[in-house]
């Protein structure tokens, strides 16, 4: 059978599907695309078993095809495609030996491909409930949640993102149990209450995806028990959930920390930025000393004798105190925020403290909680 | 003249000599330091003992056997430290760079100070004048490096000085027994017999290719040392690179309550010292050792911390995974290592107030009261 296509156009959609392929796959076939090919319809997917990524493209087939499978090298046609100039190429695949001939202007490439029949099968979206979610609303929830999730594999629930979808409430948590990120958007038309948990692979994927449209686009989520689908114009992630537990992070969040401190986000974060140079890179202590309208950052490495401090104006009329933290973290968190002026939320420094932003959209909320050092008594 | 020079200080079975400047009518007896248990080991003894045979690491019951009219006092380690203190003191008043190497030796370095002081002229008043201030007994050797100089002490002793003349040094080393040779332990000098080897000389004459072979890296040092080459800088202050403890039982058991007992009071006396000392860990090692004296270790990484619970958890994982013989204990040790400056971050899910509020104050009552004032049961 043989079809032809526009070579970037393929590119586009090769490098969209190439997210999902690993670096060292745990079956061979998984280093291929699979290509499907349906009347004028190409179906290209790459998976890790974990996640895949769909992606449809419309191609011309030379003559009336039956449906044919086929898995090809990912890394060799890709490299070919990025070499060659923007121009129609022909695939024609043998339908016994599977091998494949690319045709372009310049002249013929073969490369052996297998059968798709091989490839393993794809989840598919069956019993699923689906909600539609706006492109930039996901892509915000992501970068906002993604680096406080944890690394530990010990406590699988807390490496990946939590989706508590509540009616027209859309909830993002994640936390490694010293930091926490709580993320919700009001105001989608839902009449579905869900809860997963989605791995941090997959959302890194998940955002290169739907980066790469347009931002005014919107996704439709769908899950059942085992996965979740994001379909996002003619792309589709599908991710294996995170099968555990999450913790009760409402229980954890402080309620009424009585120590409200008022400060500009940059001023804290460029203020942070310098000083973290001077603290131990491996535990990243700064140490903030607050007194009414004064915050004093400051940190020191003993193994090199660095130290630095600075204070900063800020809006505060609470008792004076000292509080620790890692000082990546905060910086993490300053980060992703985007209002002028944030809020810190206290108690003493043994006690949870909570960050917020001072104004946001009327839809949105976010709630980051960050754990203290322990200082010595 | 020297170009380099090191002067070590050592003092003469300290903890003997603490022990009759306490009570001068121990002077002129056989003294022992050491448990006074049925498994005590000697610490430290007094001259008079060792011309019994007796010697440090030796069962308080052998030295017993060997000097039955020995003195042993169980020792209080506050004492001496403090002595040593006051010894450190005098050194530090004294001298332009030294590095305190135990409890009792000291490492002076005296480069540069020949032209102007006469190094051994200054040496021995400095060794004077510590003798005169503390009334403990002083050796000294003085060479061009810490090694020549460590064993021109130990050759001095008890109570004397040695000068190891620049150039000489090789002529020094080359009569003495291997043993001699700071890091040539008992199973280098079997093994070095075996080959023939029992005079630095003949060590220092064999290919260090040869010594390589036979020892690994270690016998380069070896060979270097018996050629008397040390370059190693004295150095004021070492960080601690790691902390341990461990516990010999009165009688060897398998009684699972009474070791994890055990095992919980060494891992918190140990992250007390951790939180004292504003360290945080990344490496917990257990060690267990059976009856018949062998030996098993196990260590695993964790993330920093030096807060107790996630400690004990650790180590009474790593203890159950090593614990796997039928067999009698005898010692149980921890050590904690991968150490960094730094306070224990909190868990948002463990570290609830109360548990907090429970370290802080074991800690106050710790620091007032002692390391083992107060210790958390088997849970």
């Amino acid at each position: 059978m043989k079809f032809s296509v526009a070579s970037s156009e393929l590119l586009k959609h090769l490098s969209i599907a190439n997210g999902a392929i690993s670096s060292n796959p745990v079956l061979p076939i998984l280093d291929d695309f699979l290509f499907t090919l349906e009347n004028n319809q190409l179906t290209i997917a790459a998976s890790d078993l974990e996640t895949s990524i769909t992606t449809k493209l419309e191609v011309n087939p030379d003559k009336k095809a039956s449906e044919l499978k086929v898995a090809i090298p990912a890394r060799i046609l890709l490299d070919t495609l990025k070499a060659l100039p923007d121009q129609p190429i022909t695939f024609t695949v043998d339908e016994q030996t599977f091998a494949i001939s690319i045709t372009s202007a310049y002249g013929k490439y073969r490369l052996a491909g297998e059968d798709g029949q091989d490839f393993p099968e794809l989840p598919e979206a069956t019993d699923a409930d689906s909600v539609s979610i706006p492109a930039n609303v996901l892509n915000k929830a992501i970068t906002k949640t993604l680096f406080a999730t944890s690394t530990d594999d010990l406590r699988p629930s807390l490496t990946g993102v939590y989706f508590n979808i509540d009616f027209s409430n859309l909830t993002f948590v994640a936390t490694d149990a010293h930091k926490l990120v709580r993320y919700t958007f009001s105001g989608i038309p839902s009449e579905l209450s869900a809860s997963f948990i989605v791995p941090k692979k997959s959302l890194n994927q998940l955002k290169n995806v739907v980066t790469t449209g347009d931002d005014d686009g919107s996704v439709l989520m769908a899950v059942n028990k085992a996965n979740a689908f994001f379909t996002f114009g003619n792309t589709t992630l599908a991710c294996r959930l995170v099968d555990a537990r999450y913790p009760d992070y409402n229980a954890v969040i402080p309620v009424n920390n009585p120590n409200h401190l008022t400060i500009k986000r940059t001023d804290l974060l460029n203020s942070m930025r310098r000083i973290a140079i001077y603290a131990n890179k491996t535990t990243n202590q700064v140490i903030f000393d607050i007194a009414p309208n004064s915050l004093t950052v400051s940190a020191q490495d003993l193994d090199f004798s660095n130290e630095a401090a600075e204070q900063l104006i800020c809006n505060y009329d609470g008792p004076a105190f000292t509080i620790a933290f890692n000082g990546k973290f905060l910086i993490e968190m300053l980060s992703v925020l985007d209002s002028d002026e944030v809020r810190f939320e206290l108690n003493d420094s043994s006690k949870a403290g909570i960050l917020v932003p001072v104004d946001e959209p009327d839809d949105e909320n976010i709630l980051m909680l960050v754990m203290p050092v322990m200082l010595g008594t | 003249m020297f170009n380099r020079a090191v002067l070590h200080l050592d003092l003469d079975a300290f903890f003997a000599s603490v022990e009759v400047l306490k009570n001068s009518s121990l002077a002129g007896k056989p003294v022992i330091i050491g448990g006074t248990g049925g498994r005590g080991v000697v610490a430290s003894c007094s001259y008079e003992a060792r011309r019994f045979g007796v010697h440090s690491a030796m069962p308080v019951s052998m030295a017993l056997r060997l000097c039955p009219d020995a003195v042993v006092i169980r020792g209080d380690m506050e004492d001496y430290s403090r002595y040593s203190r006051l010894i450190t003191d005098i050194i530090a008043e004294e001298a332009p760079l030294f590095e305190k190497a135990s409890i009792d030796e000291f490492y002076l370095d005296l480069t540069g100070m020949d032209k102007y002081f006469g190094c051994w002229k200054w040496s021995g008043e400095l060794r004077q004048r510590i003798m005169r201030e503390s009334g403990l007994p002083v050796s000294l050797g003085l060479s061009v490096n810490k090694l020549v100089s460590k064993v021109g002490a130990g050759e001095a002793k008890p109570n004397g000085a040695l000068l190891v003349e620049n150039g000489t040094e090789k002529d020094f080393l080359a009569p003495l027994p291997v043993s001699k040779i700071p890091g040539a332990g008992k199973e280098t000098a079997r093994k070095l017999a075996r080959m023939g080897v029992r005079k630095v000389q003949t060590l220092a004459e064999i290919p260090p290719r040869l010594l390589q072979r036979e020892f690994g890296k270690h016998g380069l040092g070896l060979w270097k040392k018996a050629n008397a080459i040390d370059n190693s800088p004295v150095v004021p202050y070492h960080e601690a690179k790691s902390i341990s403890a461990e516990r010999t039982f009165q009688t060897d058991t398998t009684d699972m309550r009474f070791l994890h007992d055990k095992l919980n009071s060494l891992v918190s006396q140990l992250a007390f010292q951790l939180r004292k000392q504003q360290k945080l860990t990344s490496c917990v090692t257990v060690k267990i050792r059976y009856t018949d004296f062998s030996t098993y270790t196990r260590q695993m990484t964790i993330p920093y911390t030096a807060n107790d619970r996630p400690l004990l958890a650790h180590a009474r994982s790593l203890f159950d995974k090593l614990f796997d013989r039928r067999q009698l204990i005898r010692l149980i040790g921890v050590r904690f290592s991968g150490l960094v400056h730094g306070s224990p971050q909190l868990n948002l899910f463990e570290d609830n107030t109360e548990e907090i509020r429970l370290l802080k104050s074991m800690d106050e009552i710790r620091r007032r009261f002692g390391s083992k004032a107060i210790v958390r049961g088997a849970g």
